[in-house]
């Protein structure tokens, strides 16, 4: 049954592509915390059209599944010119996608300051740049932190949708070396244990974390 | 009443000679005109006319509800009026010229004539992420543009003038009620404002602490040349600040006059009825 020596085998293998995971991961939260901030911003705009396009582009993201984003982003795209390495079609894809998750994040952290944060910001005069600078969103941020950190490990256990679009992170990894050998338990238990062991450990960060942000 | 509200004032600034000549002759820092606001059905101020001279202590008085609060917030520009202007120190505040015609104020206006006008509120409003030191200064820093150090030393000098100069590193968090408005206070002040607002500063206030704060406001009455429009229920503290009570109900100025004329004689049945009620206590 298990082959201790095949495992050790094929180990540095997948934890070579778990530097490919870990950083897909790393990089579409990246582009998931800005987009999703650009997206509350518009959303809140008094500009009409640009705050309907935030809440179209929402709900649209929202009501198709990712695979069906990824395969557009790296198949369709390059038919209109756009051809996007696996690497970047999946971090836009995975960043895009979860963006509108954490543009509520955001919407929440904000609509949790008082209104009498905004008024004592305009009597001081603060224009509307300086205030959700310096008033509104390091307030609004701070407690949704926690929030963030379990989308994070979220969209690490999203990863291995990207093995979809060709990329050669872990999953896509434990794949070929099972149809390689024909041995497809060792790879997978590790891809599993690895999985298990890093979105545990990261989830009790982000507990121990919330715990000290309520302490404050 | 029927009586324009502004006959009977102005007919009382001639009778009495000084500190009323002045008004008279210099233009006003603030002046409502025809201001009327409502939201919905419900019309919360209707058609008022007023002027405050540079430098005068005006007062605020009246019954829940009467309207007070908004009169302060559309001259903070927390609010907009439903109709009327607002000049401020010969500026128009909601409105301005473009071609000759007069036109709802942008942003930019907005934010030019705001920098007149400084407010503190009922329920303080401090900044709970920034050090008090920090509180006072980010608006110098940012809003006029001044360097750390002019900013910084600006602020200790405000904060030193409400007495907690030693409190600079703490946080919003760590002062009591009354600290807190005394923050505000100097938060308000160091942007320098030609009028300055104070909507119920103390009315959130455990009444021990009432006093700290009405004594940092007397002492920066009492400089003189910053004017005030003060909402209060502390009737002996209108009367020992102010130049002018105005007596508001239902969204309408019903009295006003000198704190002597206002407290001793009274004219209209409401505001009577209004003053009764603090007599008793
Ligand atoms: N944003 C709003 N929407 C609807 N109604 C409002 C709003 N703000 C104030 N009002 C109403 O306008 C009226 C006047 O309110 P305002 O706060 O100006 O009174 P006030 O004289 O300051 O009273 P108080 O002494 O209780 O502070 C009240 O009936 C109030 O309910
Ligand atoms: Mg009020």
């Amino acid at each position: 049954m298990w082959n201790w020596d095949y495992t050790l085998l094929i180990l540095p293998q997948i934890l070579e592509a778990l530097k490919i995971t870990v950083s897909a991961t790393f990089v579409a939260f990246a582009v998931a915390l800005v987009v999703g901030l650009i997206l509350t911003l518009a959303r809140r705009s008094d500009f009409k059209p640009l705050s309907l396009f935030a809440q179209g582009f929402i709900e649209f993201v929202r009501s198709t599944p990712l695979l069906v984003q990824l395969y557009f982003i790296f198949y369709v795209l390059p038919e209109h010119g756009l051809s996007l390495s696996p690497f970047i079609a999946g971090v836009m894809g995975l960043g895009l996608h979860y963006s509108t998750y954490l543009s509520e994040v955001y919407r929440g952290g904000i609509e949790s300051i008082p209104p009498g944060q905004w008024e004592a910001a305009k009597a001081l005069n603060f224009t509307p740049l300086e205030t959700w600078r310096k008033i509104i969103l390091p307030q609004s941020i701070p407690p949704v932190i926690p929030v963030m950190g379990n989308y994070l490990i979220t969209m690490f256990k999203e990863t291995p949708v990207l093995s979809a679009i060709t990329l050669v992170e872990i999953m896509q990894t434990a794949k070929m070396l099972g149809s390689h050998s024909f041995r497809y338990l060792e790879a997978f238990t590790i891809v599993g244990v690895l999985f298990l062991v890093l979105s545990y450990s990261s989830s009790l960060m982000v507990r121990r974390l919330e715990v000290r942000l309520n302490l404050r | 009443m029927s009586v324009p509200l502004k006959v009977i004032y102005n007919e009382e600034s001639t009778k009495s000679i000084g500190n009323d000549l002045r008004k008279v002759a210099v233009q006003p820092i603030v002046n409502y005109s025809n201001i009327s606001k409502s939201y919905g059905d419900l019309q919360v101020l209707r058609n008022i006319d007023l002027d405050i001279a540079p430098g005068e202590k005006v007062a605020l008085i009246g019954p829940s509800g009467s309207g007070k609060t908004t009169l302060a917030r559309l001259l903070m520009t927390l609010e907009e009026p439903t109709s009327g202007t607002i000049e401020v120190d010969g500026e128009m505040l909601w409105h301005q010229k473009t071609n000759g015609k007069l036109v709802k104020a942008n942003e930019k206006h907005l934010h030019k004539v705001r920098g007149n006008i400084g407010m503190v509120f009922q329920h303080f409003n401090l900044f709970p992420h920034m050090t008090i030191l920090r509180n006072v200064m980010e608006a110098p820093r940012n809003v006029l543009g001044l360097s750390k150090e002019e900013a910084m030393e600006r602020a200790v000098t405000m904060l030193k003038q409400v007495g907690l100069a030693n409190k600079i590193d703490a946080y919003p968090a760590q002062l009591s009620g009354g600290q807190k408005q005394r923050v505000a206070i100097a938060r308000a002040l160091v942007m320098r404002p030609k009028v300055m607002i104070f909507d119920e500063p103390t009315s959130a206030l455990d009444p021990e602490l009432v006093g700290e704060v009405l004594e940092v406001i007397k002492a920066i009455a009492a400089e003189g040349e910053m004017a005030m429009l003060l909402i209060t229920h502390e009737m002996d503290f209108a009367r020992d600040v102010a130049d002018r009570i105005l007596f508001f109900d239902q969204g309408r100025i019903i009295e006003q006059g000198s704190p002597k004329r206002i407290f001793n004689n009274p004219e209209s049945e409401r505001l009577q009825t209004f003053l009764s009620r603090f007599n008793r206590h």
